[in-house]
């Protein structure tokens, strides 16, 4: 079975990445990551059972808090059967993404503010070393820069100092990060393809 | 008189709004409510969705109604399916490891192909194409400006990355460390990475800003179709 596993991986990989490069693989590679998206689908739907029989088995168990697992469970079902039933396109789905959905994200994004400001704070008062306060002036900064007067953008700092810190300083550092997280993302991809790394349970 | 649907929807975002909103007073059943019914809503709707759009019009319905060749191709997927739903039952989730097998593979390959053509050479490009003289005369802007600032780009880029580098030597003492330039290159690239992370938290602050005035702006709303 490990042999199996491991050979289903790193030819499904080679094959698809094969396809980046050469048009004589892109119908092979188009057919497999079809066949992923439906496994893919499939495993949200797994996942989504797992989520309810978790919850299911703290209420079962009586334990602390079992009373917001009820909430999650009812809400969670009525949710899906009705989605089934209804599609997801139908009025009545698109007021619960409207109704809750989307209210509850845009609130909890509201509420972000107070934490962020809270955060920044503590971080201050916890670790005041370079890189914190590097971190909060940059930021005071560009808020501070990008705030709108009625007469324009913030002298100096609107106009000069946050497009500069934007476009540069912080360029420089980004490209650090992304190229950084790229080459991780790639080493990660490259060790499941030779067989090094096996997540999927082939130890 | 029944209520209409978008009052009784109103009604619960307004309801789910102030909610969310007393965790400002600190974690409370009330906040911790909504959080469990989201989490519901959002699963189930998001179940629904998988079903109305990948599984019914790329597996079911093509296994029913389509052509031969069609069904052929599709029992590969239908098979793999069947396994991932064993995953389910701890006693038999190991026959799940072959269509989890085929998701790592094809996982890795997008992950891999994304790296590259997504990020790596488009960043690398970009790093290059900051020193093109020729597109700075051509927008009239002066070239020591161009070399000064593309100077800073690659030292943040190059320092950044040094920030990263975790590769250590040991010590006749038994300690492990780093060389001393990747130590100095790594300090400097300390001071770009806060400058970055201060740059996403003042984006992140002003988005979260812009929300907390649209849902307060909803509550006003809400409450003034009452007065």
């Amino acid at each position: 079975m490990r042999v199996i596993t491991a050979i289903i991986a790193i030819a499904v990989g080679i094959i698809i990445l094969a396809g980046y490069f050469s048009p004589a693989f892109v119908d092979l590679q188009t057919l497999l990551l079809n066949w992923a998206l439906i496994l893919v689908g499939m495993a949200a739907l797994v996942g989504v059972f797992n989520l309810i029989m978790v919850h299911a088995d703290k209420i079962s168990r009586r334990e602390k808090g079992s009373i917001y697992s009820a909430f999650l469970i009812i809400f969670l079902v009525a949710t899906l059967l009705f989605g089934m039933i209804l599609g997801p396109g139908h009025s009545a789905m698109r007021l619960v993404l409207d109704g809750i959905i989307v209210p509850v994200e845009a609130a909890l994004m509201g509420v972000l503010t107070v934490s962020l400001l809270y955060a920044a704070i503590r971080l201050l008062r916890r670790r005041a070393d370079v890189m914190s306060i590097v971190f909060l002036v940059t930021a005071a900064l560009i808020i501070f820069g990008s705030a709108t007067l009625p007469f324009g953008d913030v002298p100096f700092i609107g106009t000069l100092i946050r497009p500069w810190i934007t476009q540069v300083l912080a360029l420089g550092g980004a490209r650090g990060i992304l190229i950084g997280v790229a080459l991780g993302s790639l080493t990660t991809g490259l060790r499941v393809l030779f067989g090094a790394d096996r997540p999927y349970g082939g130890q | 008189m029944m209520p209409s649907p978008d009052l009784i929807f109103g009604l619960a975002s307004f309801v789910f709004t102030l909610m969310i909103f007393s965790y400002v007073i600190g974690d409370n059943p009330l906040f911790r409510i909504a959080i469990y019914i989201f989490t519901g809503v959002t699963a189930g709707y998001i179940a629904a969705v998988v079903w109305w759009q990948v599984l019914l019009p790329r597996l079911i319905i093509p296994l029913i109604s389509g052509p031969l060749e069609q069904k052929l191709l599709l029992v590969v997927p239908f098979i793999g399916a069947l396994l991932i739903l064993f995953k389910i039952s701890p006693r038999l989730a190991g026959a799940g490891r072959l269509a989890m097998a085929f998701l790592v593979g094809a996982g890795a390959a997008v992950t891999i192909a994304g790296a590259l053509g997504g990020t790596l050479i488009p960043q690398v490009m970009g790093t290059i194409t900051v020193f093109d003289l020729d597109a700075a005369s051509a927008r009239n802007i002066n070239i020591l400006e161009v070399i000064g600032n593309g100077s800073i780009i690659l030292a943040g880029t190059i320092f950044s990355l040094a920030y990263f580098h975790f590769g250590a030597r040991p010590r006749p003492d038994g300690s492990m460390h780093r060389l001393g330039i990747i130590e100095i290159f790594s300090w400097i690239g300390r001071i770009f990475i806060g400058i970055t992370l201060g740059v996403v938290f003042a984006g992140v602050y002003a988005a979260a800003l812009t929300a907390l005035i649209e849902r307060m702006s909803s509550l006003i709303d809400f409450i003034g179709k009452f007065l």
